[in-house]
């Protein structure tokens, strides 16, 4: 299908960004990588009256360090985070993430803010934003606000980013030396995850000190596995007893139930991969 | 010809010439390939008039309802808009269907299916079109749904005809009525609704003529039985009502049921505009046919050694809300269901029945698909049941030429079943899994598996499917051939009304061209009904039966053109032939130039040497409705195949790791073609066992789109060994045998069976859902 007609502007600053993002009102939409948003407007779920390309705007783009932190541009492709050396070794998890969304396509076009901003629940990238604590730099016409991870998904396609502000960059907390892993589950390549599992995790000797696990696409939110959490701390890097750490992975949640799997078989799911994600991210 | 509008859209097709070389079993290149690789072949969404407008359809939202009243007043009132039609507008019968004539154009009184046209809608711009539509104000008095086949069948429940809810029951007995066998396995199958999932939606556009006539340009399978409802439903004479075949994007039997054609030609004649339909994808999952989903419950009887004594079964498809070909589905069904192999006893009862569901028909392996899942997870019981190989089972039983087969036929050409198992178990199994590899585990490059959990199952099936249509149906084709000089070289012209879909008749048409008149250049002339019927691209027949009519239209020009070379050069017309644009003499001897001898005013007119052939394959009878028996097909294709999987038990996830295949084609015409109609064929079966379903609750299709709609991508498909035999079926034009089908209807058992063996579990549903193998 063809969207709905559309004006379009593709402002050289953030601030004209605001400025028509302002005057558009409920009518406009920022336009990242359109990946999200092309669709949802072919599909007439959506039918914004302008649109407001972030693409020529310098400075929302690139990875760099920033002392305790790495600084991710909004729009990022997701391309550069899979392959980026900086996370690589300092969050590992969004470069195992970002690898397995879509295909190369959609990598290079669709942005690290736009799946963010989006908040599909069965997107790939909020999951591992939110067990890495991320920070999340909103502007506004009010100027700048920093939103937390556990603030900033609220609810389906909900973020704290209000119609009229702009997701900037993240703020990824270092997590050097954390080994990473982000298994995905899908029933033809490339497609959305009917259930994904985050988890990273730092070893010491013979046991796991501390672990990370998020859940993708077992709830309206990605959802951060807090029980295995504490039973991985100190659990002994062994197959059994992470099994038993993970056993409690789908506790709590509420998954959907759709033509893709019932909310049981992802529960069951969300157990098998978060032992699979652990094991693997402690280097088993 | 004159009645074609002067200008006619742009992305009509037009001639298709093609100097390439390639004759008959050679792998010559198709003319429309390069275009459709580089994105320039213009398909009927691409048609186009600068002064078109747009027409879009008002569907019901009921699977079923009483229609109450129809209110078109604020519809029409928008500005932009044209037209909005009902039932009421319908000038001539408001009632086309296939096999039945009991489908309203647009619905009058009652909704049978969610999606039933109820409206249209002409706009000068699709937006205003869509917005209109919405504004056509349906009130309706929601009735109780059919939705469940089993239900249907009970006589209690809401009968949705006049003549009640079975479509068709044909029952095939043979032998004992009630023979007892030492060894008795049976089982209860499944197989849920599977789509064509063409990528080119339902669009035409329809243009008024002069003379108060249409002309439509549609992607279609079988121009003149469209031709046929659309002149019953405007009331008018075949010559108002011409219909040429735009680019198709995929049918796999989709498209043998009208979709947008009435309707576009309606607004047409109704507005005296152009008039372009396209339908978006969600539409076109309601506005074309699928394949029947099937309730099966088989019992095989056997000799402790696994020979066969007694099959039973009963079949039951559920045909929606409409009869389409349900009839000959169950026809398929019933006389074909127990697969290739010898019963002396039989008792089949195979229904088909009318629900509130989407309407279902034609696809790919017709009838055939559904029963071989259940005739082969049998055998596969049976064997285990007797102690001996899947292999061995099928080989000890298949059928051999000179078998008398369950309808009472004589198998009168090869059925090489033991060959073709004997070949796939020479062909050597996949290498084990490489841990490092991801893309040759489950869930590919999606993450999923590392190896956890993994283990690998071989599974074998043996299949078969009749080639043409049954059942005393007049199966013909009409070919126009004409020779002429263009440009000082002898040039073939062929027309046919036979729809290429994309699987390379145009090719086919051009390589009989070549190889009987033994010329280079051949123009294949836009398929329209300006010739007569080519019958519809479906039952794998084209090849055959359009081939068997241009190969019969190509002799009889050769025959005149050999006479008049007789006359001329004092050879007889039986020593000499046409070849590399010469007359040729038996001898080697080049006797005549062919273009010289064309060009001779005497001998021939301008226009050269034209003939038109209609051309039948033998005949075949009507089934005797009580015992099923009579020789109902024309033609058997046999194919086998051998699938190798890694399954991971603990999600549930399947990689189809191997799928090697061996097929007899009686006569490969064009051998690339051929191995990519496997591949295709072998994939959509593949993707029914693991994946193609709409899933349909309570009436409506829970996934409408290619995102929840999964197909095997080429990352989930894997490499595929192919071998082709080439046992020439005497009867047939060449020796060939009907391609397409055969390997969609033993890919996907021969995967079902593979996870059975790797997992242990029954699997008695197909597709096989992750969770079906998890217990989950
Ligand atoms: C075929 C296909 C397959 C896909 N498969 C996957 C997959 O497997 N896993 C996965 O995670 N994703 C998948 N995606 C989605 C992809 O990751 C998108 O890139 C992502 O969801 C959105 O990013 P975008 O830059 O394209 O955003 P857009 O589509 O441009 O925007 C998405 C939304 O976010 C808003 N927005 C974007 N950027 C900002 C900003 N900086 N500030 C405020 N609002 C903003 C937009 O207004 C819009 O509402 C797939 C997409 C396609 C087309």
């Amino acid at each position: 299908m063809i969207p709905s007609a559309f004006d379009y502007h593709a402002p050289t600053s953030l601030d004209e960004a605001l400025t028509l993002l302002a005057q558009g009102g409920d009518d406009a939409k920022i336009l990242a990588g359109g990946q999200s948003l092309i669709p949802v407007m072919r599909l007439r779920l959506a039918g914004p009256e302008l649109l407001i390309d972030l693409g020529r705007i310098d400075g929302l783009r690139g990875i760099e360090d920033d002392g305790d932190a790495v600084r991710i541009g909004a729009m990022t492709p997701h391309h550069d985070i899979a392959s980026s050396a900086l996370l690589g070794e300092h969050a590992a998890l969004l470069c195992a993430a970002a690898r397995t969304v879509a295909d190369p396509q959609v990598r290079h076009r669709g942005t690290f803010g736009g799946a963010l901003v989006h908040a599909d629940p069965a997107g790939d990238m909020p999951a591992p934003a939110l067990v890495l604590g991320a920070e999340f730099v909103i502007a506004g016409a009010g100027g700048i606000r920093t939103v937390s991870a556990t603030d900033f998904f609220e609810g389906l396609f909900t973020t704290a980013v209000g119609e009229d502000e702009i997701l900037t960059h993240v703020r990824i907390p270092k997590h050097t030396g954390w080994g990473a892993r982000y298994e995905k589950f899908t029933r033809v390549a490339q497609q959305w995850s009917i259930v994904a599992v985050a988890a990273t995790v730092r070893a010491e000797g013979s046991a796991i000190a501390e672990a990370r696990v998020g859940l993708t696409n077992m709830g309206s939110v990605p959802i951060r596995a807090e029980s295995v959490e504490a039973a991985l701390a100190g659990c002994a890097l062994e197959e059994a007893a992470i099994a038993r750490a993970c056993a409690s992975a789908a506790e709590g949640t509420d998954p959907p139930t759709d033509t893709n799997g019932d909310a049981d078989y992802r529960r069951h799911l969300a157990t098998v991969l978060a032992t699979r994600a652990v094991l693997s991210a402690a280097g088993g | 010809m004159t009645s074609i509008p002067l200008t006619s859209p742009q992305g009509a097709p037009s001639d298709t010439s093609s100097a390439a070389d390639g004759r008959i079993g050679e792998n010559a290149l198709r003319p429309d390939g390069t275009l459709k690789v580089t994105g320039e072949f213009a398909y009927a969404s691409d048609l186009w008039m600068d002064e078109m407008v747009w027409g879009t359809t008002v569907r019901s939202p009921h699977p079923h309802a009483r229609i109450v009243s129809i209110d078109i007043g604020p519809a029409l009132a928008t500005p932009g808009v044209y037209a909005v039609l009902t039932a009421e507008d319908v000038p001539g019968a408001n009632a086309v269907g296939l096999e039945h004539e009991d489908q309203p154009v647009l619905a009058e009184t009652v909704v049978r299916y969610k999606g039933e046209p109820v409206a249209i809608v002409a706009a000068d711009h699709p937006e205003i079109a869509r917005q209109a539509a919405k504004k056509v104000v349906v009130e309706y008095d929601v009735l109780e749904a059919v939705t469940d086949a089993r239900a249907a069948l009970d006589p209690a429940s809401v009968q949705l005809r006049p003549s009640g809810n079975v479509v068709r029951h044909l029952k095939v007995r043979k032998g004992e009525e009630l023979p007892t066998a030492a060894v008795v396995v049976s089982l209860d199958f499944e197989v849920g609704m599977q789509d064509q999932a063409f990528l080119g939606p339902e669009s035409g556009l329809a243009v008024p003529a002069e003379d108060g006539g249409v002309d439509l340009y549609v992607a279609t399978q079988w121009l003149h039985v469209d031709q046929r409802q659309v002149c019953s439903a405007l009331g008018l004479p075949p010559e108002k009502v011409r219909l040429s075949l735009s680019g198709v994007g995929g049918a796999f039997g989709g498209r043998e049921d009208l979709s947008m054609h009435v309707h576009a030609c309606l607004l047409a004649m109704h507005t005296n505009k152009p008039v372009k339909m396209v339908y978006n994808r969600e539409e076109s999952f309601y506005g074309h046919v699928h394949r029947h989903p099937a309730t099966m419950s088989y019992e095989f009887g056997a000799e402790p050694d696994g020979m066969l004594v007694y099959g039973r079964a009963e079949i039951l498809f559920d045909g929606g809300a409409y009869a389409s070909s349900t009839g000959a589905v169950v026809g398929n069904g019933g006389t074909l269901g127990l697969g290739p192999y010898r019963f002396p006893n039989v008792h089949i009862d195979c229904y088909g029945v009318y629900t509130n569901n989407p309407p279902c028909g034609a696809m790919r392996g017709f009838g055939c698909v559904q029963a071989a899942f259940a005739h082969e997870a049998l055998m596969d019981a049976l064997a285990e049941r007797v102690g001996v190989s899947p292999a061995a089972i099928r080989k000890l039983n298949g059928v051999r030429e000179g078998d008398v087969n369950i309808t009472g036929q004589v198998i009168d050409s090869a059925a090489p079943c033991e060959e073709l198992v004997q070949i796939l178990l020479d062909m050597p199994l996949p290498a084990e899994r490489s841990g490092a590899d991801l893309l040759s585990l489950p869930g590919g490059v999606a993450n999923s598996t590392h190896g956890e959990g993994v283990v690998r199952g071989v599974g074998y099936a043996l299949t078969y499917k009749n080639v043409g249509f049954s059942e005393g149906f007049d199966d013909y084709s009409t070919a126009r051939v004409r020779l002429q000089v263009i440009g000082g070289e002898a040039v073939a012209s062929v027309h046919t009304a036979a729809a290429e879909v994309g699987q390379g008749l145009i090719t086919v048409e051009q390589q009989i061209c070549r190889t009987e008149l033994g010329v280079g250049r051949v123009v294949v002339h836009p398929k329209n009904t300006q010739v007569g019927s080519g019958g519809s691209t479906s039952a794998s027949r084209q090849t055959y039966v359009t081939g068997g009519a241009v190969k019969a239209a190509c002799e009889a020009v050769r025959a005149r053109v050999l006479a008049a070379a007789a006359q001329v050069c004092g050879h007889t017309a039986d020593d000499l032939a046409l070849d590399g644009g010469k007359v040729v003499a038996r001898s080697g001897e080049v006797v005549l130039d062919l273009a010289e001898l064309l060009g001779d005013a005497e001998l021939f007119a301008d226009e050269g040497v034209e003939e038109t052939v209609e051309w039948r394959h033998r005949p075949t009878e009507a089934v005797d409705p009580e015992t099923g028996q009579g020789n109902a097909h024309v033609q058997y294709a046999f194919s086998a195949h051998r699938a190798v999987v890694d399954v991971d038990v603990d999600l549930g996830l399947v990689k189809v790791v191997a799928l090697d295949t061996a097929q007899d084609v009686g006569k490969a015409i064009n051998p690339d073609a051929v191995l990519g109609q496997i591949q295709g064929g072998s994939t959509q079966g593949m993707g029914l066992a693991l994946m193609e379903e709409i899933v349909v609750k309570d009436g409506h299709i829970m996934n409408p789109s290619f995102t929840d709609y999964l197909i095997p991508t080429i990352l989930d498909t894997p490499p595929m060994l192919i071998k082709i035999l080439e046992y020439a079926d005497p009867h047939a034009p060449y020796g060939v045998r009907g391609v397409g089908e055969p390997p969609t209807i033993s890919s996907g058992p021969a995967v079902a069976a593979a996870i059975r063996q790797a997992t242990g579990k029954a699997l008695r549903r197909v597709p096989i859902r992750p969770e079906h193998i998890t217990g989950t």
